[in-house]
């Protein structure tokens, strides 16, 4: 099948009543959610979750893509609004974005935001349905050791890219995948640290660890900052209306970062934070006058806001490709197409093309969608920004809580959500990332699978991972992305300690 | 010596290294697999021992705004302990009494522990969440949510 005529399939499902409807109800459901302060794209997509049990994976996938990138459109409209991201894919939206609402024109920022995030969603999809298909037929011939290989390199990427000290990043990547090693060994039926208890024999199901330490953890946080201030109802948002002037003020930033984003979404371990940061950098660095930024520039909100979607729609890339996701919000894709029985992989093109190309097709739609809910009718939906901040922490309680007891009607997975509430906000304090957790928990039994066929291939000699050259380059640059950043900050911090 | 809490928390996570990599050498053997079941833990309880003594050893200072995060006052906690002491019932309570009465009660009062006041919207809210949720699940989704002792 090539490319025109499963986009043509991929539309029948996109365009069916069933799947206009479910885009529909995505990208909605994403936006509010990720409007909400302190609540991710992570989040968004374990509550909806539940939703999808006993649907068509086809309808049910194309709306959890759609809360995906919905969310990451819908963050930009608190990090302008109140200064206080929706989203950590939009934090370096309030950096102009804010600035801009405080001059009264909240309205123009709003349209802005929409405005670049539709281009950079749009662009990044049409690379998306390029690149997708020729990755896919690439990575069939891959064997184990390649995949083990890939999704190592996945893990270290997203340590040494994350937030902070990147020790700490490589703990919370080990703990995800010790947690995954609890329950019966699926290839030797060994128990393995289940302690006898029946409960523990299958696992943790992933939404117990997705919701956990993402969702409930959030609201710890949110009951920490429950005082800070939500939307007053007197707030004027000004005309929605841009000039031309603006338009062409915004068109070079928002055509080059929708590239720039849609590379950085595909590359593993980095993702729309990381591109919009750098997008943000990138046209500071070129413009000709970089001391408007951080004052309300135009170019400072179009920037970021096209790459942080074009690199949402590129993190699909890897995930529908290859079956690996590279980012926490991608891995807790793959366990929304797992719940489903989908498989994505290099397979999924061939076996499933409703489903690999409806994706892609509802993706066209969805960012429409996205533009109509984000233009006129944005005064409307900022409303929800105005739910006193106690009633959502017990909701959002709620549906996490549901959500568990829902995959297993066993109460002791909501005890053990409670526990990984817990742990998940002790790591927030302590400042240990926790995407790399979610991500190593979900490739992990990937991985130990791979790992084991690759012994039992070549007849446990480690060898095999370094006699071709696939996966030895893989393993390569897996381990200078750990070193190189690692050597620099230990240089720098030596520099700094001497100094003293 | 525990002065940092780096030194602290990587203190911490080598005795759950240790005891992990513990329960891994304690896994059965099977003779003929290439790769056993303990391959992997212990492979992993190694590295995070490792992992710990580098974060006890790193001379990396806690910059302010990871500072700020972990000076959480006292008060503070409390109320997270006590919301979670409510969730903790909640759960203990769920089968039993069902679905849509310990839902209600949850949500109004975890509102208004939380510094809700408008009560009338509150007590609309607790109402009608459980009921609109307890429809979607059941009669719309398959999913069977707790009766309890509500006779529907």
């Amino acid at each position: 099948m090539d490319a025109f005529q499963g986009l043509m399939t991929g539309f029948q499902v996109a365009l069916s009543l069933e799947g206009i409807m479910f885009v529909l109800i995505g990208v909605v459901v994403g936006t509010l959610i990720g409007m909400m302060p302190g609540l991710g794209p992570i989040s968004a997509i374990a509550i909806m979750i539940p939703i999808t049990y006993g649907m068509d994976p086809a309808p049910a996938l194309v709306m959890m893509a759609g809360v995906y990138y919905g969310a990451v459109f819908g963050g930009s409209t608190s990090s302008i609004l109140l200064n206080a991201p929706g989203i950590s894919g939009t934090v370096a939206t309030a950096f102009d974005g804010y600035p801009m609402a405080q001059q009264g024109k909240a309205g123009k920022a709003l349209a802005i935001a929409a405005i670049s995030s539709f281009v950079g969603g749009t662009v990044s999809v049409v690379m998306l349905m390029l690149l997708a298909p020729a990755l896919s037929s690439v990575a069939i011939s891959f064997g184990p050791p390649a995949y083990f290989a890939l999704m190592f390199m996945g893990l270290t990427a997203i340590s040494s890219l994350s937030e902070g000290s990147t020790i700490k990043a490589m703990i919370a990547a080990v703990a995800g995948f010790m947690v995954v090693t609890i329950g019966i060994d699926p290839q030797t039926g060994t128990q393995r640290f289940t302690f006898g208890n029946v409960n523990l024999f299958d696992g943790f199901d992933f939404l117990i660890i997705a919701l956990g330490l993402f969702a409930v953890a959030e609201v710890c946080m949110l009951i920490l900052n429950r005082k800070n201030r939500s939307l007053s109802d007197d707030q004027k948002l000004g005309s929605l209306k841009l000039s031309k002037a603006d338009l062409k003020e915004m068109s070079g930033p928002v055509s080059r970062q929708s590239f720039v984003g849609f590379l950085l979404g595909v590359l593993p371990g980095a993702g729309a934070t990381i591109a919009s940061f750098i997008s943000y950098i990138f046209e500071k660095r070129i413009a000709k006058n970089p001391e408007e930024f951080g004052k309300g520039s135009v170019k400072g909100l179009a920037a970021p806001e096209s790459s942080n979607n074009a690199a949402t729609s590129g993190a699909f890339v890897p995930l529908l490709s290859l079956g690996i996701p590279g980012s926490g919000t991608t891995a807790v894709m793959l366990g929304a197409f797992l719940v489903l029985g989908v498989q994505p992989g290099p397979l999924l093109m061939t076996d499933r093309p409703e489903i690999f190309w409806g994706i892609i097709a509802s993706m066209y739609l969805g960012n429409v969608f996205l533009l109509i809910l984000n233009l006129p009718l944005i005064p409307y939906l900022a409303k929800i920004l105005s739910i006193p901040r106690p009633l959502l922490i017990s909701l959002v309680i709620m549906f996490s809580l549901i959500g568990v007891y829902s995959i297993s009607f066993n109460v002791f997975d909501l005890y053990m959500l409670l526990v990984f509430g817990a742990l998940g906000f002790a790591m927030r304090i302590f400042s240990f990332p926790a995407p790399p957790f979610i991500l190593a928990f979900i490739l992990g039994g990937m991985m130990e699978q791979a790992f084991r066929q690759s012994m039992t291939i070549s007849n446990g000699s480690l060898s095999i991972f370094v006699d071709s050259p696939l996966p030895l380059s893989l393993l390569l640059v897996a381990l200078v992305s750990l070193l190189v950043p690692a050597f620099l900050k230990w240089r720098s911090n030596r520099l700094a300690y001497k100094q003293r | 010596m525990l002065a940092s809490i780096n030194r602290k928390l990587g203190l911490l996570l080598f005795i759950v290294a240790a005891v992990y990599l513990y329960l891994s050498f304690q896994l059965p053997n099977y003779e003929y697999a290439p790769i056993d079941a303990d391959v992997i833990p212990k492979g992993l309880g190694i590295l995070l021992l490792v992992l710990s003594v580098f974060l006890f050893f790193s001379r990396v200072a806690e910059t302010d705004a990871e500072k700020a995060k972990r000076n959480i006052p006292k008060k503070e906690l409390g109320v997270i302990a006590a919301v979670f002491a409510m969730i903790f019932v909640y759960i203990l309570l769920f089968e039993t009494i069902g679905f849509i009465i310990t839902t209600a009660l949850f949500i109004f009062f975890c509102s208004w522990f939380l510094g809700y006041r408008a009560w009338k919207t509150n007590i609309l809210v607790s109402l009608l969440f459980p009921i609109v949720m307890y429809a979607i699940f059941v009669f719309a989704l398959g999913i069977v949510l707790p009766r309890g002792i509500l006779p529907f």
